[in-house]
């Protein structure tokens, strides 16, 4: 009758309730006023009653929500796929999360002493990971088959996740490229741009022209080459960039050359 | 939420006309992760389990050779802070030693075990949280490598000449990471448990489950009520080392930080890492003779209090007068009733023996060696600390303290070794060699015997307070029969880790890991 997902936000629900009630009480809350949402009485505390009654009823929408479309009900998704048979124990799949999860963790630890950027990351990673934890754990109690499950997850986050990784991807291509053209000589940033963009034309020919190459071997030299460049990029920025000659306003636009205090041209 | 039509029709396809569920396609199997990446993505507890093992057996031959460096201090062969390069290194590694054999040796080497064993005991299918186990293992490998790099780093918990440079960043790393393998073994602890409250078999009664669940089950409680105190501790010190008046309980950069700790490592609290002990004995007993216990009820009741005993939150003693605790009935009252449940526990082993098969391979079987040494570590240790609580003897800021925390460690060292021979299967690997087993049985036994004795009687010659065994005066033959005592455990612990390691084999994949 009642759905695993809302009887934990159902639970929720309850628990904030309870703790927006001590809280009100606690913090100057009289009469009925904690009881009544402030009707009858004062509440307290506003911003921190009302955060606790907010996550209340955000508990209390999504646990109505859940037990409203059967979430997670073995019965009724059988009914569903027209099965004999209700489905109870299905196998939970492999995921990574778990582990990226946990390094969140660690860089958040690491951060919080050595480098607010790097706790931030941490966080940000431990958000993700939740997210997608969530999602994983969701599908796997969707129906009872596995691919089913697979399918049904890739749909709802493979909208989100597919321009999130691409933006990141290219995020960090930029950046690290740029490091590493920042950090050469002129003459040295025009060859390798040169001859990294040949190789990617000509990789792409190739793998254009012969379709029977496998996605193995395509793999494996994305993968390194993806590496070498966040490891370039790396090195680049560690070395720090080269020097730039800082041209006055009546001679750069000759020259060509960034303008500004930095020439930082990126 | 309904699946699409091309869903369901793909699924039906590969499931056949029966409509039932679908078995693996062969896309799936495709996907399957391969045996690198299974450490980081398998859903199968057995998977967690065998890498909780290894790894904490591993770190166990790291900590015991600490031990051996820092039991060679003691010798007066070398002055124990030359040894290290000063007072703050010293006590850096000696609060190591303790740390590392409690939260990254004995506590995960046990839940190791029994993420692997629960679930096929209680006849589950697996844990009740996977990914959790997996996410358990990982922070816990994340926490103990902030842990050991930073104390190498000049961190640690407290120092005794104060800090320099970056060694506040150090400590502050050294907290967090104490804390961050505290909730990780948090974590894999209700995972176990709730498998034992809400997967195992319907009919099977709480008070029937085998002693090793159920002994895991009262661990994870005991953990639950004394762990999160010390990470609140961690809070705490976290804050003072960082300067926040308004907290500031003590000089965070001093020793204080470790005095706000130590209750860890001392009676009671101390006792939760043996919880499991109880279990993994009567069951490598009963096993090795082929019985079973005529009141399991009983034994049930035996670990339940033993786990009640171990409950150590409330000794935290750094924000009251310390006499006034430990000279309380209460502190007193907990340290001698922790040798009853032990004694009663020894009575029930042995009337498995009586009601089993005594073959003299049997009597011999590494199993039954390892629940023996275990059980009479255990006990000695226990005895220990009744007797550090009876205030006459004046043992109890002494190294006594540490013979009980000697005699603990050692036994659950030992309780892994049986595990790993009872439950090889489990743990997916091979059957540990019976010479392996019977000589790593023996080293832990004898040094960990050692160990006990030596701290024992030098808790008993010393006039003042010596917690660290500093003042040498006088126990110069206790003190070689400690560091014969720390090498030897080192030996143990290297042969269980050799025989582990010599023994894995592939793994098995499971029909989760194959999605």
């Amino acid at each position: 009758m009642f759905t695993t997902g809302f009887k934990f936000f159902f639970g929720l629900f309850a628990a904030f309730c309870a703790a927006a009630l001590v809280y009100g009480y606690t913090t100057g809350g009289n009469h009925v006023g904690p009881l009544s949402l402030g009707w009858k009485g004062g509440v307290g505390d506003h911003i921190g009653y009302g955060v606790l009654v907010g996550l209340a009823g955000v508990s209390l929408t999504i646990s109505l929500v859940l037990v409203s479309f059967r979430d997670a009900d073995a019965a009724a998704q059988a009914h569903l796929q027209n099965l004999a048979e209700v489905l109870t124990d299905q196998p939970v799949t492999a995921s990574f999360w778990p582990v990226v999860a946990s390094f969140g963790v660690g860089a958040a630890a690491v951060g919080l002493v050595l480098h607010p950027m790097v706790f931030v990351l941490g966080l940000a990673v431990i958000v993700l990971s939740m997210v997608e934890w969530t999602m994983d754990a969701w599908a796997d109690r969707a129906t009872g088959d596995t691919a089913v499950n697979r399918e049904l997850r890739n749909r709802i986050m493979a909208p989100i996740e597919i321009p999130v990784v691409g933006a990141l991807a290219v995020g960090v291509i930029v950046l690290a490229a740029s490091r590493i053209l920042l950090t050469v000589s002129k003459l040295e940033a025009v060859a390798v741009a040169g001859v990294v963009s040949a190789l990617i034309l000509g990789g792409a020919w190739v793998y254009a022209s012969r379709p029977g190459l496998g996605r193995r071997l395509m793999r494996i030299l994305g993968t390194v080459g993806a590496l070498l460049l966040l490891m370039g990029g790396v090195l680049a920025a560690v070395a720090g960039e080269r020097e730039f000659h800082h041209p006055t306003d009546d001679t750069h636009e000759e020259s060509g050359e960034p303008t500004g205090t930095t020439g930082h041209g990126g | 939420m309904t699946l699409t039509e091309p869903a369901i029709a793909d699924s039906e396809a590969a499931s056949g006309a029966g409509g039932a569920a679908a078995p693996e396609s062969s896309d799936e199997v495709a996907a399957a992760p391969s045996i690198l990446a299974q450490p980081f993505v398998t859903s199968d507890a057995a998977e967690v389990g065998r890498l909780f093992v290894l790894t904490s057996l591993l770190l166990a031959v790291g900590t015991s050779v600490i031990g051996v460096l820092l039991s060679l201090g003691r010798t007066e062969a070398v002055a124990p802070w030359d040894l290290f390069g000063g007072f703050n290194a010293y006590f850096r590694m000696w609060t190591l030693y303790r740390m590392s054999f409690m939260l990254l040796v004995v506590m995960p080497l046990l839940l190791g075990v029994a993420l692997a064993v629960v679930p096929s005991q209680v006849g589950a299918g697996n844990v009740a949280f996977p990914r959790a186990a997996l996410a358990s293992f990982w922070s816990w490998l994340i926490g103990a490598v902030i842990i050991v790099v930073s104390v190498f780093a000049g961190g640690g918990w407290g120092a005794i000449d104060g800090v320099t440079g970056n060694e506040s960043d150090a400590m502050a790393l050294t907290l967090l990471g104490t804390g961050m393998v505290m909730v990780a073994l948090l974590l894999g602890a209700v995972t176990v448990a709730t498998t034992v409250i809400s997967l195992r078999q319907t009919g099977m009664s709480l008070l029937y489950v085998p002693p090793f669940s159920w002994s895991m089950l009262v661990a994870a409680a005991v953990w639950l009520f004394t762990l999160p105190v010390a990470v609140a501790n961690l809070v705490v010190i976290y804050a003072d080392l960082r300067g926040r008046p308004a907290i500031a309980f003590g000089r965070a950069e001093s020793p204080d930080v470790w005095l706000q700790l130590d209750w860890l490592v001392e009676q009671p609290a101390v006792y939760i890492m043996a919880v499991p002990v109880l279990g993994i004995a009567v069951e490598a007993v009963g096993a090795t003779v082929g019985a079973r216990s005529s009141r399991p009820e009983a034994i049930t009741v035996i670990v339940g209090l033993f786990g009640l005993l171990a409950v150590g939150g409330w000794s935290q003693d750094y924000f009251t007068a310390p006499q006034d605790l430990r000279d309380g009935l209460v502190y007193v009252a907990f340290g001698l009733a922790a040798v009853l449940p032990l004694v009663a526990l020894a009575g029930g082993a042995a009337e498995l023996v009586l009601r089993g098969t005594k073959t003299l391979d049997r009597l011999l079987d590494v199993r039954m060696l390892g629940a023996g040494a275990a059980l009479k570590l255990l006990g000695a240790a226990a005895l220990v600390g009744a007797l550090r609580v009876i205030e006459p003897l004046d043992l109890l800021e002494t190294t006594a303290t540490w013979a009980v925390f000697h005699g603990v460690v050692v036994a659950g060292l030992i309780a892994g070794v049986v595990g790993l021979r009872n439950w090889s299967h489990e743990l997916l690997i091979g059957p540990l060699s019976v010479v392996v087993g019977r000589g790593a049985v023996a080293l832990l036994l004898g040094g960990g015997g050692l160990l006990v004795l030596s701290d024992l009687i030098s808790g008993f010659l010393v006039d003042a307070p010596d917690l660290m065994a500093l003042s040498l005066d006088g126990s110069a033959v206790l003190n070689v029969l400690a560091f014969v005592g720390s090498i030897l455990v080192a030996a143990g612990a290297a042969a269980a880790a050799l025989g582990a390691v010599s023994a894995l084999r592939t793994p098995v994949m499971t029909e989760g890991d194959a999605t």
